[in-house]
């Protein structure tokens, strides 16, 4: 193909093929993407590997991102800094991670680390009552709100210590039929 | 000293996700140790080599892009993977490059299938901004004019194109005798064709268009048997038909086999479990502030609709015994007042073509009203009937998911029933109740007075049935639909505002979806060309219904689970499949062919000329056909899939018991770490007690 782009060496390009899934193509789309977001900072030549990080503030403005109530947490996620700077690697990262190929188990693995908001693990109620604020924009009474979680620990917590593990998670997302659809950004 | 404590290895062959964790955790920066034995450096170069080396270990079937590891970490490990190839002996770089090519296959042939995909764009759309329950109706539509669009390249080869060739060539009719009546049949009436008729004759399919490749009265039983070639067009005509409903029966089942998968793994959990709302319940793709709003507040409805049936279920369980027969006397009475309006539906379409048929000869406008008369009274039944029924869902007082399944369920009834009435009408007009040997077909043992050739009346009523169909739906777009959404935008009434735009309604929409297609596979025998038509309707109607979408509808309160819902309009479909291949059986089997028109003129049924050409086979052929429907073959046939269906069944009763173990194991696994964990605990506050003793009394 005689596609004479400058921004990765073939090395580099061959390299996020093998780690993401993405093609070629969708690879210097991103990259397109990722300038867009903040073109003073964002070289467009990446041959050297440089490393710029685009701040969350940034990032969040993406259309795709945009009116996810989960965006913030999302990209705190796939940071190396834990703070939502991401680097492009990172950037490539959370979008193969969240593609249409991505597979299920990949995907059970990073729901859960973003519904984990205080990171330690395990998604206990007060990460329960947050996510579904985030969710319903506090539509729902406070009583309703500590309900549901509670009925969401009831149906998920196997081993009986009122929060969820990763294999609760897992077992409990094994069971929805629509997780893979919808947790899916298309890009 | 590194005790890691698995839970249940994935299997997968990359490490366990305790150990994954770890890694992203610790390269975030913020480590909130939980358990103390976890190894406690956070020195990145480590973190990378410790990757790398778990990674290689697990063997080089790990697919990278599947890792859960941040990205600078994949590149490395890929990095080490190439040098460590770049090393590898002749035979390792061959699987190298096998690996290479492969991958760029897979990327073209993706890129491909992107460009192929009929409507993709499109279908993402519509997916982000109202959900995926109208994605899956445009889902299901664009399947069905694949479907349609296959179904016309088949007919076309195998007995359209034969037939034009044939004819232009000039091959002659087999000659038979038969009863001069029945022979009679002259579908171009003599006289002036005024202008304004063949508008008439093209809605109505008579006329111009009666004798044509349109119906089945124009085919001719030409049998070629030349020296290198012979084709036999009506054993083309059976077979093509009967592999088309072959073909498309396939088609359904590999379609809900994809989607029953989904649905058994995730062991088909009761609709509206809060923890599935609230993990899985927001559709990320989801573009635009409307669309999110609207998208928040139908989560917080579902929620809401959970609770209430929980209610709701606590009530009746409350319920005296008194209330209780009161309640279920209830219920009885409103099914029986549906079978009644149902029952009342189906009279209505009886006579409706009992009286159209009478009139048919009628000229004028007034003929065609008379023609499309059972049409207008099948559209008419399926509009007011489901309405009626509807307001007795507020006295049945069922959970608010059951009755959106009890509605499809009689809707679907009804559609599908009606068509049925209509085709029993017909049936008995043509064959006199069945009975030979009544007046009007004791000669020819159809009615041939009324119908000289009734393969093409049938023909013609299916093709009025596809157009009306479509008509309607047009009409509504234009009348209804865009009005609709005007007034609302130029009214600020408050009751127009209430009343609102309207939503896309996907349960209505796929039961038109399935009725048309079901038109479709009933008139497929008698008119050869209605795939065709068919996928021209389609086609305009996504258009159609994608326009209306965009412009006239909002998104919906209440959603349709798009997954579950995909099995739910197959099944529908084959149901209709199912009613098409009874009328075509009894057609190919039972009735006797015209004899005036059409490639079996001259057979007693149309199947029978299976076994007439089977003997102009060779022989060996013969004899093979012979032993596969002999006891010798079949019977060792059966015994072998029974053993293959048993075996399945053991499989999946032997999973089915695995997975209740495992979980079982997980819940014990679970208080053995909490166990142990206090025990952990209590040693080292244990021995930090006589330290601290002795560092206070030194």
């Amino acid at each position: 193909m005689g596609n004479k782009q400058t921004t990765f060496t073939d090395e580099q390009l061959e390299a996020f093929q093998d780690c993401t899934f993405f093609t070629r193509k969708e690879i210097l789309r991103l990259h397109a993407r990722f300038r867009e977001l903040a073109p003073h900072l964002v070289p467009l030549d990446f041959t050297n590997n440089p490393d710029v990080r685009v701040p969350p503030t940034l990032v969040v403005t993406m259309p795709e991102l945009k009116e996810n109530p989960f965006r913030d947490r999302i990209v705190a996620t796939f940071s190396e800094d834990g703070l939502g700077n991401l680097s492009f690697n990172d950037f490539v990262d959370m979008f193969s991670a969240l593609c249409e190929l991505s597979p299920r188990e990949l995907k059970t693995i990073y729901a859960f680390k973003i519904y984990d908001f205080n990171r330690d693990d395990f998604i206990c109620e007060d990460d329960l009552q947050q996510t579904l604020n985030k969710l319903t924009k506090g539509e729902l009474t406070a009583e309703e709100v500590t309900l549901v979680c509670q009925k969401v620990i009831e149906e998920a917590d196997l081993d009986g210590d009122r929060k969820l593990s990763f294999s609760d998670f897992q077992n409990m997302i094994s069971k929805a039929p629509d997780f893979l659809s919808n947790f899916h950004i298309r890009i | 000293m590194e005790t890691k404590l698995q839970i249940h290895d994935t299997g997968n062959g990359y490490p366990g996700d305790q150990q994954l964790l770890r890694l992203r955790r610790a390269s975030s920066g913020q480590s909130h140790q939980n358990y103390p034995q976890f190894n406690q450096n956070s020195d990145p170069t480590e973190e990378e080599e410790e990757g790398v080396e778990e990674v290689d270990s697990s063997g080089p079937n790990v697919e990278l892009r599947n890792t859960p590891l941040p990205m600078a970490i994949k590149r490395a490990v890929w990095k080490s993977q190439q040098m460590q190839d770049n090393r590898a002996s002749s035979s390792k770089s061959w699987k190298q490059k096998n690996k290479k090519s492969l991958r760029n296959l897979r990327s073209i042939t993706r890129e491909a299938g992107q460009f192929f995909t009929l409507w993709g764009k499109s279908l993402q759309l519509i997916g982000g901004n109202f959900g995926g329950g109208v994605q899956s109706y445009f889902l299901f539509l664009r399947f069905l004019v694949i479907l349609n669009f296959f179904s016309c390249l088949l007919i076309a080869g195998f007995v359209l194109i034969p037939s034009i060739i044939f004819r232009s060539v000039g091959t002659s009719l087999e000659n038979s005798t038969g009863p001069e009546e029945c022979m009679k049949y002259d579908p171009n009436p003599p006289g002036l064709v005024l202008f304004y008729n063949y508008f008439l004759d093209l809605l109505s399919g008579t006329g111009f268009m009666e004798y044509s490749y349109l119906f089945y009265g124009y085919y001719n039983n030409t049998q070629v048997a030349e020296e290198s070639f012979s084709y036999n067009i009506p054993l083309a005509y059976l077979f093509t038909a009967v592999f088309y409903f072959a073909f498309c029966l396939i088609c359904l089942i590999i379609r809900m086999g994809n989607a029953a998968r989904v649905a058994v793994a995730t062991g088909g959990s009761a609709v509206g479990s809060y923890s599935m709302i609230i993990f899985t319940g927001w559709d990320y793709g989801c573009l635009g502030d409307q669309a999110t709003r609207l998208k928040q507040k139908n989560i917080h409805y579902q929620l809401q609709v959970d609770l209430e049936e929980e209610a709701l279920s606590r009530r009746a369980a409350s319920l005296t015994a008194c209330q209780k027969i009161v309640h279920y006397t209830l219920r009885v009475v409103t099914f029986l007042i549906a079978l009644g309006l149902n029952a009342a539906a189906f009279y209505g379409i009886f006579e409706a073509t009992n009286f159209s048929q009478q009139n048919s000869g009628r000229a004028g406008f007034l003929g065609l009203f008379f023609e499309y008369l059972p049409s207008i009274a099948i559209t008419t039944a399926n509009f007011v009937v489901p309405l009626l029924c509807d307001q007795f869902a507020l006295i049945e007082r069922y959970s608010p998911s059951t009755t959106v399944i009890l509605v499809l369920l009689r809707a679907v009834f009804l559609r599908l029933l009606s068509l049925g009435v209509l085709i029993l009408t017909l049936w008995q007009q043509i064959t006199c109740d069945g009975n030979a040997n009544s007046r009007d077909c004791s000669l020819c043992k159809y009615n041939n007075k009324d119908y000289p050739c009734w393969e093409t009346r049938v023909g013609q009523e299916m093709y009025k049935l596809t157009l009306f169909d479509f008509l309607v739906n047009l009409a509504v777009l234009v009348l209804v639909e865009f009005p609709r959404r005007i007034v609302v935008d130029h009214c600020p009434n408050k009751l127009v505002q209430w009343f609102g735009r309207q939503e896309f309604a996907v349960p209505h929409n796929v039961l038109g979806l399935v009725y048309g297609q079901t038109v479709v596979w009933t008139g497929a025998l008698f008119c050869p060309l209605l795939p065709v038509i068919n996928t021209i309707k389609f086609v305009i109607l996504f258009y159609c219904k994608k326009i209306t979408l965009f412009h006239n509808c909002r998104p919906a309160l209440k959603t349709f689970r798009s997954t579950t819902s995909t099995i739910y309009f197959l099944v529908t479909l084959v149901f209709g499949w199912g009613l098409a291949t009874v009328v075509m059986i009894y057609s190919l089997a039972e009735i006797q062919p015209s004899m005036g028109c059409g490639p079996f003129r001259f057979f007693p049924t149309m199947w029978s000329i299976v076994p007439t050409s089977f003997y102009n086979l060779s022989a060996v052929t013969q004899d093979f056909l012979f032993f596969i429907g002999s006891q010798a073959f079949s019977i060792p046939l059966f015994v072998f899939s029974c053993v293959v269906m048993c075996y399945f069944i053991a499989l999946a009763a032997v999973y089915g018991k695995s997975v209740a173990l495992l979980r079982t194991q997980l819940k014990l696994e679970g208080r053995d770490k909490k166990f142990l964990v206090r025990q952990i605990e209590e040693l080292s506050r244990q021995l930090e007690r006589p330290n601290a003793n002795s560092g206070a009394h030194s």
